[in-house]
């Protein structure tokens, strides 16, 4: 028999072998990572093949598969929360990988912590806070916007992070964030005593004032709100002043990608060389370039090799063609973000007298 | 034994200490300890135990410490006695300033009537509680420039002033972000200039979480470990991979981990050992309950200590052959390109690597290496830069100048390919022609496949470089 506790738990530990009912990423390209749960007879289908999940069944993860008609590939690849990050069903704007990590290392999320994150949205960094504070931590995660709590609660229960996320449809400027917590998700208080606290809404200056309940009064906290217009980081700051947040900083982070490339060394000589050739063969009876045109047309049919040629000139060159001279460089994506939201940190700490 | 506490200054572990210069300095806090902080005054360590990770306090001239809400906050819980120098006076000079700074003409020392003597004078005096204010507020008396400065300019003035005479100092929490601050500021060069930013994303990107197990090369000496155990909870293991015949973690001295944790949670291997498995396994000859009560003390203990080093060793030799590992995470100035044959086929499917490096270019060839490497997919290399603002509502900007280096980090997945090979569905022609007709090329002899994964997102590229004619 399956372990159905190992099924949920894909986001807190890794499997070796894809089982029936698994969830799996199947791979296509960086930009085309299909979630799919596995399924007796059923096919993924994709413009590269279609793939049977009952060939699936059994395969280790990470396994590059076959199309059903032999050709066509997938990698099928174990959820991760990253994983999940560029391949989730948008619902919102989300959290990407290059802030969230840098807001988890920051706020010293680790194994334990007990996070408050409004609003919930797609669940991007939902499933990455869930991942980073373990069996042991909580995650409070609230959304006001119905369908949207809807499908991010029947996700969190699906991929099993219910054991650590608890999500509360909620307006958090309104109504704050106290709830009636449950029972696995306090320590005998019945309270959050969050450490951690992520507000990505749109007037988190509004919901700073209902942290005060809420958060651990025996412990340092930390806070980040992730806005993207600077009029909403100045009402930020004000209202985390006023609610006695101290060490207010405001950051921006910037993320990257770069690909390794290769591009085609082009040595004057050779176009020297290329030219004096062109030159002789012209002066071997060729009168006109239309005539060198038609010629080497012919020759490509034929297969001929045409007159010396040191860069391809009009043919296709895959780059690294070892016929070819390289060098190895470096290229940015086409596209960067030049700008995902500011995030203003801050923190808190409760005034202990000893004794 | 006992993890340290993570939310109360407690006696007998290690803090940081964050000094008003931005100097920071890391202090064992034990019992009955006094602690220096230079210019800024000593303290006693009974004297912060028990307040919360955090706490800012301020010494006072008879050397007792007290609470203040936070190390930048300009006027003091208690008033000053000299009335003159109280919180109004001070509102009085900052409401007086002009609206932009035009009429500053030299904010140097020359207009400042208040001599070194009489600051030495101030500080002897030792009348108030609030030394460190009191000179402050008789600076901008002195200082006739003062009022027409703007708002800002005074408050960047006061935290000036405030960074050499306060005598202020906060403690906090070491977590792995603190330790990584602090040798910022100490040893860059340990750091291999890695930033936070890229010290969190590598965290991310390897996937690091409770009851992981990880292959680890860490050359700063153990801020990767530390922030890996942290993450980790002390749950799970992690292999770290070293150079010479014993590991460096001379970091982990300022963490507090209880011994018999470290024990559980770290094995270290050595490149040898890792690439000779079979031939650096011990032999050890386990001796029988008798003959063990047979040897005398010293060679009783003796025995006991090989045993467990043939253990130890044993253990993780057994690991490297078990392979199989949640990720693996380097961070070295190793050349890479040398090591990961090795490690590649250590990682279990589906399992992330993460390799860091100061320069660009190092990883590049790295990812050429990968490209023809079926075992890694969509190797890429990621770079993160955090801008830090001014953070004055009113007054948001860019700060002037940052670290303009922080690494960068390659990371791709370890994937299980096909051994004879699939037929890919070839990227190797125009779009609209392969739509015509689907065009079938081998993986084995291009690395057509590579390219796809790696470059769709790049609309406009790239296999093809066409040269017109003309
Ligand atoms: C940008 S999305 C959050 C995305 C999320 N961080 C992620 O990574 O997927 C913002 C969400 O906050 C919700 N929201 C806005 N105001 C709220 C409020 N006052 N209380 C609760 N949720 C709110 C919105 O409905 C929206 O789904």
């Amino acid at each position: 028999m399956r372990s159905q506790n190992l099924i949920a738990m894909s986001f807190f530990e890794y499997k070796d072998i894809v089982e029936e009912g698994d969830l799996v990423l199947a791979f296509i390209s960086r930009n085309d990572i299909k979630p799919i749960r596995v399924t007796k007879n059923a096919i993924l289908n994709t413009r590269y093949g279609n793939f049977l999940h009952n060939d699936m069944i059994g395969s280790p993860y990470g396994k590059q598969m076959a199309g059903a008609k032999g050709y066509g590939f997938i990698h099928l690849l174990h959820p991760t929360a990253e994983m999940w990050t560029i391949s989730l069903p948008h619902r919102t704007q989300i959290v990407y990988t290059h802030d969230s990590s840098y807001i988890m290392q920051r706020l010293n999320v680790v194994n334990g912590s007990r996070v408050i994150e409004a609003g919930t949205g797609s669940g991007s960094f939902t499933h990455s806070f869930s991942r980073s504070v373990g069996l042991k931590g909580r995650v409070f995660t609230y959304e006001f916007h119905e369908p949207r709590y809807l499908e991010a609660k029947r996700e969190i229960e699906d991929h099993g992070i219910d054991v650590n996320t608890f999500i509360t449809h909620r307006d958090v400027c309104q109504d704050g964030f106290e709830i009636q917590v449950p029972e696995n998700f306090h320590n005998g208080d019945n309270k959050i005593n969050a450490q951690v606290i992520f507000l990505d809404l749109p007037s988190p200056w509004i919901a700073i004032n209902n942290l005060n309940n809420v958060i651990d009064p025996q412990m340092k906290v930390g806070i980040c709100c992730f806005s993207p217009c600077i009029e909403q980081v100045h009402k930020t700051v004000e209202s985390l002043q006023e609610n006695g947040w101290v060490d207010i900083e405001m950051v921006e982070c910037r993320g990257k990608r770069w690909e390794a490339r290769k591009e085609m060394v082009r040595d004057v000589n050779d176009v020297i060389k290329r030219l004096k050739d062109i030159q002789s063969r012209r002066d071997h009876g060729i009168e006109s370039r239309k005539r060198v045109k038609l010629e080497q047309q012919e020759d490509k049919e034929a297969g001929v090799p045409r007159g010396f040629n040191p860069f391809g000139k009009g043919e296709r060159v895959k780059e690294g063609d070892i016929n070819y001279s390289w060098k190895d460089v470096t290229k940015i994506e086409s596209e960067i973000k030049t700008h995902t939201s500011y995030l203003t940190f801050a923190f808190k700490v409760p005034l202990i007298i000893p004794e | 034994m006992e993890f340290k506490n993570k939310k109360i200054i407690t006696e007998n572990q290690h803090a940081l200490i964050r000094l008003p210069s931005d100097g920071m300095k890391i202090i064992d806090l034990k019992t009955d300890g006094k602690i220096s902080l230079g210019k800024f005054g000593n303290f006693e360590v009974k004297d912060i135990v028990g307040y919360c990770f955090g706490q800012s306090f301020e010494i006072l001239n008879d050397g007792t410490v007290v609470p203040i809400k936070s190390m930048s906050e300009q006027v003091n819980i208690e008033q000053p006695e000299d009335e003159e120098l109280d919180r109004d006076i001070l509102t009085k000079i900052f409401s007086n300033s002009a609206e932009n700074n035009q009429n500053i003409i030299n904010i140097g020392s020359k207009i400042q009537k208040l001599t070194h003597e009489d600051i030495n004078e101030l500080k002897e005096s030792g009348a108030s509680s609030n030394i460190g204010q009191l000179i402050i507020s008789k600076m901008i008396e002195g200082h006739e420039g003062f009022d027409k400065k703007t708002i800002h300019s005074q408050q960047k003035y006061l935290k000036r002033k405030q960074a050499k005479f306060l005598r202020r100092f906060t403690v906090e929490y070491l977590n792995s972000a603190q330790l990584m601050n602090y040798y910022m500021e100490k040893d860059l060069n340990r750091l291999l200039d890695m930033s936070q930013e890229t010290l969190g994303l590598m965290l991310n990107y390897s996937n690091v979480r409770p009851g992981g197990k990880y292959l680890l090369v860490d050359e700063t000496g153990g801020l990767i470990l530390y922030a890996m155990l942290e993450k980790m909870g002390f749950e799970g293991e992690v292999l770290l991979v070293h150079e010479n015949e014993h590991p460096n973690y001379s970091m982990l001295k300022h963490c507090d981990i209880p011994e018999d944790v470290l024990d559980k949670s770290v094995k270290f291997i050595n490149w040898l050992q890792i690439l000779e498995p079979s031939n650096e396994r011990i032999d050890f000859e386990v001796l029988s309950d008798e003959q063990i009560s047979g040897l005398r003390g010293g060679k009783r203990a003796q025995y006991f200590r090989r045993l467990k080093r043939a253990n130890d060793i044993n253990h993780v030799i057994d690991s490297i052959e078990t392979g199989n590992f949640d990720g693996f995470i380097s961070v070295t100035t190793l050349d890479a390109t040398t090591f990961l044959p090795y490690v590649i086929p250590l990682v279990g499917g589906s399992r992330p690597i993460c390799i860091y490096s100061q320069f660009k270019e190092t990883l590049m060839e790295i990812q050429h290496g990968l490209m023809n490497d079926k075992r890694i997919l969509a190797p890429s290399i990621y770079e993160t830069r955090v801008t830090p603002f001014q953070t004055i509502p009113g007054r948001l900007h860019p700060v002037m100048t940052m670290r303009g280096f922080g690494g960068f980090v390659l990371t791709g997945t370890k994937v299980i390919p096909q051994e004879n090979g699939i037929q890919a569905v070839g990227r190797g022609l125009s779009k609209r022609r392969r739509e015509e007709s689907p065009q079938v090329e081998k993986t084995e002899d291009s690395s057509d496949t590579k390219s796809e994964d790696i470059k769709s997102e790049d609309t406009k590229s790239e296999e093809d470089i066409e040269i017109d004619e003309n």
